[in-house]
């Protein structure tokens, strides 16, 4: 454990994060009258980012708790930062390129984003239920107001309630999950937890003190689920997806989910996982096995029926997190690797469906109709991250998938097998629904009316840029995997 | 050496197989669907994504160090125990080099095919068995043991065969492949002779009865133990030796361990020393057990039917490559294999599929080190094959016919590097010959093209003006295996005349000398016939055009009688990129006396290190070294003048003049070279025709063998598409359609749970929370 | 009657269950929101009687604390949002709000 002068040294990314978030504020007030305050504001934010990412980088590496034990510095911890800072950074890129936030608003837009970035760092660091409980609320509170942001639609304000009332309920149902922990084991320390749960498995506990348990971490599982956006707690998403403005959900749809998994990581293989499966008796690995079923089940099948293609692609984020709970099902260091190196993947194909779909223009897929001729950039970096999703070859997506399927057939069992065959069997279904969108692109005519579609210089570059890697890490994505497997280390 | 695991090299042969399914199995339907690019396409890709891989793997060996492999070990093949094979792929830096040549001119050849095979019926099975090509290609140069690359090996067979009798409804075509087939059956048995007759030896090398160094102890020092035939007791008692080291089993477990335990990264971290277990079939573990000297002497002093067995492993070893090289006395199959696309000549019968054996050779040089004999078979069939391959190459017509014959000889070049001892050598004129050839090759079928389907050189002409990137590219790479100087070939075929005539390893009389003499000669015909070649194709005024029929199979690529074309975008650029290795890249391997480094003996050395002690070179001084090499490049400008003189512009009466004599010497001469000295008719004569005699005498079917044949495949043909078209409408439609409804319906029935009202969403939170609390208390109980 | 923990737990799991079924009955928005908030409690409570009652020490009632200053920003931002929802359509009854769906 580190005293408070390391643990402030070990802080400094989140500091200087704070810092930003203040200098943002200041020069959003005293640049009010310039013409260039949106370039300033996205300068002062990346510019705060490029420190943050810095800090990160010149940080001490070795694994430590700092502030008594509130906050996890480990691989694991480092690796969803900085994966947070890269969304973050994109996250400004797409706000200062797109057109929905207004210009006015931009300065609001940037500190509410950067907010959210900071429960995000604290998030994937938790060590303590009380930590986790602020952190995870510190991630909600901004995401609820950039969900209704452009309160004068009538669908903005519709999701931002259903957003608020469904994740106050969720962050509700888990506190009263911790709760119970704390009752049952004395202790708010995730790795406390472990140490009393091996005790009370050792001592013999009736089929009552299980329940009790088991009441306890199924409700906590309800939060993580909502941030995950898991069935049976993803009915949210959808409607919020669609109702948020598509430069939020950009980010929405990858960071949070990302430290969903972060904690849910450290919950489940910390507190409770290891040694798992079935760590004291308890299916954890089975229940997580069926919540992943349920879930790309319902996010490919679904989703093939949609015709809004920002709606299609909430389904395909649900269904994507089903794949990534599978592999946590397995629970083996391996397994949390695959879900880290998938999340890189994630990161870029996602956020840029997300923004190819922001560019286009319209969010129906009739609104993509032969996009090939009328933006062939848009229509084929839109390709590249729709089939890296589906997860064929040679793209990232297929790289990860592959990961996730070898990590879960590893475990050499007849549930994990069958999972392994659904998550297959699904990854063909999703292949409809993304090749229906490239095959409107590609295939079908523009028709009177569809003009050309404008996509600034910047905008078409960004686009690029997340496409490139998205090829050469299918082909090349070594130097990830090595990233990972160097920084993967949890502190138990 | 030192193995590093690299879990992807299965991916390398991986998309490739991938293609080759997609285009086979589905690529009928798609192509009627969807036209052809949707067929041809994604197989196309397939070989650049193995090469992607493949120079990522490169990549990471060349940062690994020189006595590291990548070492990628799927699961245990074979693992009886006294015999182990892994299916596992392994690039040391010999197969790093063979893997990206064979990806990255098997890529370019497929881009090529786009425009070369537009239009064709059987697109998507030309497509098909391309990369079905490359994925048996790439099995045979990453196989680590005999057994994975005999499969990689009889693969590439087979898919040569497919491809030669590519137009089977052509009865010469179908024949043709045919006959490749049959040919390189014969080598095969060779090939695997040897291995058997290998691993025997190895057995009895390792049997501790055979052991000198026990029996030294016993008795009187015993070092020379000739045994003809072991007895079955004995054999008994290798297997029983065996099975008490334990050696199959305990290695492969470990590997299993290992296995399991190699974690996310394309490498993993642990790098392992591999002992060595006898009974594998891996060939480090072979050249680690010869490493040995007392089982290296083991194996030295058995002898088999008055030969040393070492010395008939290697024979046999070598007849194996004669059927797949194409040597002196199998080689009669290739010339005929231009029955095939050309692509299929550039990829298969130029570029990789034919060096196949100078491969195996290389891969087992610390083998044919051990044996003098086999080495100066070796060489002087090679000095033999190039020489008299270039003979026959000076009096053909047809465009394709002349590159065949040139491919031969070069192919004779090569072994002649392997015999005198060069490996690296014999791979570097590989490498650089892949380049240059496969470049001539495309040229000609640009030509091909361009004339409609004329092959004959005496049609054509004035195509520089006419075809100017083809024409370009066709000389620049005619300069390259001429051996100009600073063309890629110059390098390599140098070397090779100079380690011929360097060489101490072969027992000849006069040494390295006659080798030398014999590739020199032919070195001078190379570049006379390949300059004739240009001469008669790109000079002068176009002959063609006239009322002349162009073969059957595919008139679609324009009306006869207007002037040739140069070809489309995808062929010309190809032809270009082939055109600028086959200037460029020689480079990588400088003659020692410039004192520049030569990266590609170094590259290699850690490779062939194992046999380097045991090869010796007469080691002439440099002042001969530059004699022989001023001596090549005078050859190569003689040949280039003389044809120049000859052909250029159809000008000069003297070549007719020559046909038309009535010197009697002079006439028999020519029939008897322009027949192919009437090899072919030899064969018919004292093989085939005997063969058939039997077969007609024990056959029933008197219908003809090579007719029943035929007409065999092609009912395997028709049935195959029939099964195909019915699988098609029953299940592939059926199956689509009933799990497309199934779907599509339980996406609208869930859709409907998605109400809309922010209670149900609630409820839907608590209801799901509390029935997993039932749910795991149920499982938990 | 002494009051010891079994009878917070018992208080928690009331306010835990009425605020469940306050969210899922009530069709006006700002009802909706005070059912949030009765769950959120539910869970103070019990932390605090586990604190005092059980583990000793401060853990729980510091949870509880931060808890109530959460819960009044969690207030302040649904609030604002519901406000906004009624000066974008004149109404705040949830039955209204289906515009997406499916």
């Amino acid at each position: 454990m580190a005293g408070t002068t390391e643990s402030l040294a070990r802080f400094a990314p989140e500091l200087v994060l704070s810092a930003t978030i203040l200098a943002i504020l200041i020069v959003d007030l005293i640049a009010r009258l310039q013409p260039k305050r949106p370039s300033l504001l996205s300068g002062v934010a990346l510019v705060g980012l490029s420190a943050m990412a810095g800090a990160l980088w010149l940080t001490p590496t070795g694994d430590t708790s700092l502030f008594t034990h509130l906050l996890a510095f480990d691989g694991l911890a480092r690796y969803f930062k900085g994966f947070f800072i890269l969304a973050a950074a994109l996250g400004v890129l797409f706000g200062h390129l797109s057109d929905e936030i207004s210009r006015s608003r931009l300065g609001e837009y940037y500190i509410q984003l950067l907010c959210l970035t900071l429960g995000l760092s604290l998030l994937a660091s938790a060590q303590n239920l009380l930590m986790l409980y602020l952190a995870l609320e510190l991630v909600s509170l901004p995401s609820y107001v950039l969900s209704g942001f452009r309160w004068w639609d009538r669908r903005a304000s519709e999701a931002a309630l259903k957003y608020v009332v469904f994740g106050g309920a969720a962050s509700g149902v888990m506190l009263y999950g911790f709760s119970l922990i704390y009752g049952i084991t004395g202790t708010l320390q995730i790795d406390g937890v472990a140490a009393a749960l091996t005790a009370a498995a050792t001592g013999g506990q009736g089929i009552a003190g299980q329940l009790g348990l088991l009441m306890a971490v199924m409700l906590s599982l309800a939060g993580f689920g909502y941030k995950v956006a898991a069935v049976p707690f993803h009915m949210w998403c959808p409607d919020v997806y669609e109702g948020a403005p598509t430069t939020f959900v950009a980010f929405l749809s990858v960071a949070p989910k990302a430290a969903g998994f972060a904690a849910l990581i450290r919950f489940f293989v910390v507190g409770f996982g290891q040694p798992a499966p079935g760590a004291a008796g308890f299916p954890w690995a089975e229940i997580l096995g069926i919540i992943a079923i349920g879930t790309m089940t319902l996010g490919n099948v679904v989703a093939v029926t949609q015709d809004n293609v920002k709606r299609l692609l909430a389904y395909s984020s649900i269904a994507q997190a089903g794949y990534l709970i599978m592999a946590l099902a397995v629970g083996t260091d391996e397994a949390i690797r695959a879900v880290m190196l998938y999340l890189g993947f994630y990161l870029l194909m996602n956020m840029g469906a997300f923004f190819g779909v922001q560019l286009a223009g319209g969010e129906r897929l009739s609104a993509f109709r032969g996009m090939a001729s009328r933006n062939a950039t848009l229509a084929i970096t839109m390709a590249i991250f729709l089939f890296s999703l589906t997860g064929i070859p040679p793209f990232a997506g297929f790289i990860g998938k592959f990961y996730l399927f070898a990590a879960v057939l590893s475990v050499g069992e007849p549930f994990f097998y069958a999972l392994a065959i659904i998550g297959v069997l699904n990854s063909a279904i999703s292949l409809y629904y993304y090749a229906k969108v490239v095959r409107v692109m590609f295939l079908d005519k523009a028709e009177e009316g569809d003009g050309v579609v404008e996509v600034s210089r910047p905008a078409s570059a960004l686009l690029l840029a997340l496409a490139g890697p998205t090829l050469l890490f299918g082909v090349w994505w070594a130097p990830l995997a090595d990233l990972i497997d160097k920084a993967s280390s949890i502190l138990r | 050496m030192e193995l590093q695991t690299f879990n992807t090299l299965w991916l390398i042969p991986l998309f490739p197989l991938l293609g080759a399914a997609y285009a086979g199995l589905l690529g009928k339907r798609i192509h009627r669907r969807y036209g052809e690019l949707a067929v041809s396409l994604p197989t196309v890709i397939m070989p650049w994504i193995s090469f992607a891989v493949a120079v990522s793997a490169v990549v990471t060996l060349a940062q690994a160090g020189p006595e590291v492999a990548l070492y990628n070990r799927l699961w245990t093949w074979i693992g009886v125990d006294w015999m182990q094979a892994d299916m596992a792929f392994l690039v040391d830096r010999l197969s790093a080099v063979m893997i990206l040549v064979v990806t990255f001119v098997g890529s370019l050849i497929h881009v090529y095919s786009l425009g070369y095979m537009k239009g064709d019926p059987g697109y998507w099975r030309f497509f098909a068995y391309l990369n079905l090509f490359m994925f048996s290609m790439l099995v045979l140069v990453l196989g680590d043991n005999f057994l994975l690359m005999f499969v990689g090996w009889e693969g590439v067979g087979l898919c040569s065969y497919l491809l030669i009798s590519y137009y089977y409804r052509e009865r010469d075509k179908a024949a043709a492949g045919m006959k490749a087939f049959i040919v390189n059956r014969v080598g095969d048995f060779g090939f695997t002779l040897g291995v058997f007759l290998l691993f025997w030896g190895l057995a009895a090398a390792n049997s501790p009865s055979y052991n000198p160094s026990i029996q030294a102890t016993t008795a009187a020092p015993v070092v020379k133990r000739a045994s003809a035939k072991p007895d079955p007791a004995k054999l008994a008692e290798h297997v029983a030796f065996q099975a008490s080291w334990g050696l199959a089993g305990a290695p492969c477990r470990s590997h299993q361990a290992l296995g399991r335990a190699s974690t996310l990264g394309g490498h993993a971290q642990g790098h392992h020393v591999e002992g060595h277990a006898t009974t594998s079939l891996a060939f480090r573990h072979v050249e680690r057990l010869l490493e040995d000297p007392v089982k290296r002497e083991g194996l030295l002093s058995q002898n088999v039917l008055g030969l040393s067995l070492v010395t008939l492993v290697g024979l046999l070893l070598f007849l194996g490559a004669t059927g797949k090289s194409a040597q002196i006395p199998l080689y009669v199959w290739l010339p005929d294999a231009m029955a095939g696309p050309t692509p299929v000549s550039a990829l298969i019968h130029a570029a990789t599929m034919v060096t196949a054996g100078v491969y195996m050779l290389s891969r087992l040089h610390f083998l044919m080190a051990l044996t003098p004999v086999a080495m100066t078979v070796v060489a002087t069939v090679g000095a033999l094959t190039a020489f008299f391959a270039a003979t026959i190459g000076l009096f053909q017509y047809d465009i394709k016919k002349v590159l065949a014959y040139s491919t031969v000889s070069q192919l004779g070049f090569m072994f002649v590097a392997v015999g005198s001892g060069a490996f690296w050598v014999a791979i570097f004129h590989l490498m650089t010959h892949a380049f240059f050839k496969a470049c001539l090759f495309l040229g000609s079928g640009s030509v091909i093209m361009g004339c409609h389907h004329e092959q004959d050189m005496r049609l054509m002409g004035g195509l520089r003006k006419l075809m100017p990137v083809t024409a370009i590219t066709y000389f620049i790479s005619s300069a390259a295996i001429a051996g100009f100087p600073l063309f890629s070939g110059f390098f390599s075929k140098d070397e090779i005349l100079w380690k011929a005539f360097d060489t101490g390893n072969v027992i000849l009389p006069g040494g390295g000398f006659v080798l030398w003499l014999l590739a020199a000669v032919a070195a001078l015909m190379t570049s006379f016939y390949m300059f004739r070649s240009y001469y008669m194709t790109f000079s002068g005024e176009y002959r063609g055009g006239h009322a002349h029929e162009a073969h059957g199979h595919d008139e679609a690529h324009g009306a006869h009688g207007h002037l040739p074309r140069e070809s489309p975008k995808t062929m010309t650029i190809v032809l270009g990129i082939l055109a600028a290795l086959a200037l460029a890249g020689g480079y990588v391997g400088l003659p020692h006396l410039w004192h520049l480094p030569n990266l590609f003996e170094h590259w290699l050395a850690p490779v062939f290190e194992g046999s380097a002690h045991t090869l010796k070179w007469a080691g002439y001084g440099h002042g001969l070294e530059w004699g022989l090499m001023i001596t090549s490049i005078l050859i190569a400008f003689a040949g280039f003048f003389a044809a120049r003189w000859l052909y250029r512009d159809h000008r000069n009466p003297t070549p007719q003049k020559i046909l038309d004599s009535d010197r009697r010497l002079v006439r028999g001469v020519h029939r008897w070279v322009f027949n192919k000295y009437y090899v072919d008719e030899l064969y018919q004569k004292t093989v085939i025709q005997p063969t058939l005699v039997l077969s007609r005498a024990l056959s029933i079917f008197d219908t003809g063998f090579i007719d029943a044949i035929v007409n065999l495949v092609g009912l395997i043909g028709r049935l195959f598409s029939m099964l195909q078209g019915w699988i098609d409408r029953t299940f592939i439609d059926g199956l689509v359609n009933l799990v497309g409804d199934t779907v599509m319906n339980a996406g609208r029935a869930l859709r409907r749970v998605q109400t809309g009202r922010l209670q149900a969403y609630v409820y839907s939170l608590v209801a799901g929370s509390l029935l997993m609390v039932v749910a795991a208390w149920l499982m938990a109980a | 009657m002494i009051i010891g923990l079994n009878h917070f737990q018992v208080v928690s799991a009331l306010l835990f269950g009425l605020g469940l079924l306050t969210i899922i009955t009530r069709r006006n928005a700002v009802a909706v929101l005070m059912g949030v908030e009765l769950v959120l409690n539910a869970g103070l409570v019990n932390l605090v009687a586990i604190s005092r009652y059980q583990t000793g020490g401060l853990d729980g009632q510091i949870f509880a604390l931060f808890g109530v200053v959460l819960a009044a920003a969690e207030a302040v931002v649904a609030l604002a949002i519901v406000l906004q929802l009624f000066r974008a359509r004149r109404s705040v009854d949830t039955i209204d709000v289906t515009d997406m769906r499916g």
